[in-house]
């Protein structure tokens, strides 16, 4: 039996901030957020993000270590930092995995090692909604000037590694026929909707999202997807499934949209 | 000539019961389960006006850059004194679609109850409920203006200086800890304080109204999303309420009303513990200048939508808040006032001790 396995490698383009402060003024509509047709740069940068491996446990340096409010704005950022991890490695267009409740959650000060968290949350799968895991994780957050990732370690993490289901072979077979041009853009739109053959699209872009979010993530940050600005299907290479995204990624701590591009295929 | 003139007016005063009742069945036909323009909004809020004089009066108390009126309607039964009350507003950052639907569902629902509910009809009478429906009116007709302005979150007032950026967020501008913490000092941000404490019509508006009745105003409720959340004052780490353990007593039987309806989680805290820290908020200032009840509502969701959360979630939405906003008012309400009602009572019960003692014939 051949299984399909579903890598999703990310292509990640150029990320840049909006709204920026516009270096002309413009006259039709000053200080409106370029959300205007966003084309993805051709001399972009690519970076290739494969399939994470857990690292090796190391042993815990004896450090300063705080409990903290599980409900508090400190250990829900973590928990999306998690968010973010496990949907890297096991986010399809129709698994999402989330966390329902932080229930306990400290920190430890590793010094210049940077800020680890150690949190015991209930994971939450989109197949699987009536049974929720309980996971103890841990994240840390690199010390520095600039943006580093923070590393995440979960411990279920093999227990929520699943085989790809028929419906993923189904989409893949479907839309990387040689006639399928899948284009789109304002997912979803003004009033939440989104159409209902777009919606594996919007969540793919939601995983591959997660990349990007967990890459940008730092003590000061919690992100969501906003919208699809924009979805085109790419020319197929060698029978992938290749689309490129145009994606808005709220920051809901400074209120400031990233636009993102990225190419997603899958092998 | 004259006949068809006649004619002509005899038809007209026919039409007029139907075009009435058509105006009632276009009101009944008002769909609180879609998002609606600012003018139907505008339309709406007049409506309601003319259908329910005898509790609905409109306040114009402010303008906007834009040369709108920032209108609140003011409901509760007539009385010859001046009343304590209830403070509601929505739609302070023109993105959170979610806000302005609940302020028109929460009218409609205390409209079509005060009569029927005696809970209602009491705080109906004790009280008077002071409701904006959509305070950045400018903000908001912007985020309609098409699909790239749909996350407008500031109002529309033209930068200043060497900006070339419209817009200061209103719930950044209020007088209390103005421009420290969670706000940008970069114009084209959407966090921007403002150029200056209280530059902003809107915020200027709100802090008057405030001013002038805060020895009525017993609770204060500022609606926004998303987030699922009940805040307490402050947004500043350094400060914490006085009366805390109180709100957030209050707060969590709100999380658990709201629970109850359709199951879902609301997390009550103070903001600066369960957001992210804030300053020049109108929750903050209304809780500085002495407004003893003050929260904020952040309703759904939770991050899958964001601020465009779907129509069909609007009715259990609502559905929710409308419990949970009942839950504070009514106790509220009752901290107030069931005080008086027990001095009545012992006053009632010791004179008809008394009477009975004087009558009663002892053997």
């Amino acid at each position: 039996m051949n299984w399909f396995c579903f890598v999703w490698t990310v292509l990640f383009s150029m990320v840049w901030q909006c709204p920026a402060a516009p270096s002309t003024p413009s006259p039709t509509a000053p200080g409106s957020t370029a959300q205007d047709e966003v084309e993805c740069p051709s001399n972009c940068v690519l970076l290739i993000y494969s399939n994470r491996s857990t690292s090796e446990a190391q042993d815990p340096l004896v450090m300063t270590s705080t409990e903290l409010n599980p409900d508090h704005y400190e250990a829900q950022r973590a928990a999306h930092a998690v968010r973010y991890y496990l949907n890297t490695l096991y986010g399809t267009p129709f698994r999402q995995l989330s966390f329902s409740k932080v229930h306990q959650a400290r920190t430890e000060d590793l010094g210049e090692a940077g800020m680890k968290y150690l949190l015991e949350i209930s994971v939450k799968d989109s197949l699987n909604k009536s049974s929720e895991k309980l996971c103890s994780a841990e994240v840390v957050y690199p010390r520095g000037e600039t943006q580093q990732p923070p590393k995440v370690q979960i411990s279920c993490a093999a227990s929520l590694q699943l085989n790809t289901s028929a419906e993923e072979e189904d989409f893949y077979k479907r839309y990387s026929a040689a006639d399928s041009a899948v284009s789109g853009k304002d997912i979803p739109d003004s009033y939440g909707h989104v159409d209902p053959e777009m919606v594996p699209f919007w969540k793919l872009a939601g995983v591959a999202s997660t990349f990007i979010m967990l890459n940008e993530s730092n003590e000061n940050t919690l992100y969501n997807l906003a919208q699809v600005a924009k979805i085109t299907q790419l020319e197929s290479q060698n029978g992938q499934l290749r689309l490129e995204y145009v994606v808005l990624l709220h920051d809901m701590i400074s209120q400031v949209i990233i636009i993102a591009c990225i190419t997603t295929s899958d092998d | 000539m004259m006949f068809s003139s006649v004619l002509a007016l005899l038809i007209l005063l026919n039409l007029q019961p139907q075009i009435r009742a058509v105006e009632g069945l276009a009101l009944r036909a008002y769909d609180y389960t879609k998002y609606h323009t600012m003018d139907e909004i505008s339309g709406w809020m007049q409506q309601m006006e003319k259908d329910y004089p005898e509790v609905v009066s409109s306040v114009i108390y402010g303008t906007t850059y834009e040369k709108r009126n920032i209108t609140l309607l003011k409901i509760g039964l007539n009385s010859t004194e001046l009343k304590k009350g209830i403070w509601m507003d929505c739609g302070i950052h023109g993105n959170e679609w979610i806000s302005p639907a609940f302020c028109q569902y929460f009218i409609k629902q205390i409209l079509s109850s005060y009569k029927t509910d005696p809970k209602m009809g009491e705080i109906f009478k004790n009280l008077d409920f002071y409701i904006t429906p959509v305070l950045n009116r400018d903000g908001y007709t912007y985020s309609w203006k098409d699909n790239t302005t749909r996350q407008w979150r500031k109002n529309r007032s033209p930068g200043t200086g060497n900006c070339t950026c419209y817009g200061t967020d209103i719930n950044r501008n209020f007088n209390v800890n103005w421009g420290t913490v969670g706000v940008s000092k970069l114009c084209c941000i959407g966090m921007y304080c403002g150029p200056s404490v209280l530059s902003e019509l809107e915020s200027r508006a709100v802090t008057e109204f405030l001013e002038s009745n805060r020895n009525r105003i017993l609770l204060f409720l500022t609606v926004h999303s998303f987030g699922q959340l009940i805040l307490l004052p402050y947004g500043h780490s350094s400060v914490s309420v006085p009366n805390y353990e109180e709100l957030m007593e209050v707060g969590q039987a709100a999380a658990k009303a709201i629970k109850s309806v359709h199951g879902m989680d609301y997390t009550v805290g103070a903001a600066s513990d369960v957001m992210y820290q804030t300053s020049g908020s109108s929750r903050d200032f209304a809780r500085l200048i002495g407004i003893p009840f003050v929260f904020t509502f952040e309703l759904r969701d939770k991050g899958e939508f964001g601020f465009k959360l779907p129509e069909d979630q609007i009715q259990p939405t609502c559905e929710e808040a409308y419990q949970g906003a009942l839950s504070i008012i009514t106790t509220v309400h009752d901290k107030t006032f069931t005080s008086a009602a027990f001095t009545i009572t012992a006053t009632l019960w010791t004179t008809l001790t008394a009477a009975c003692l004087s009558t009663a014939t002892w053997v």
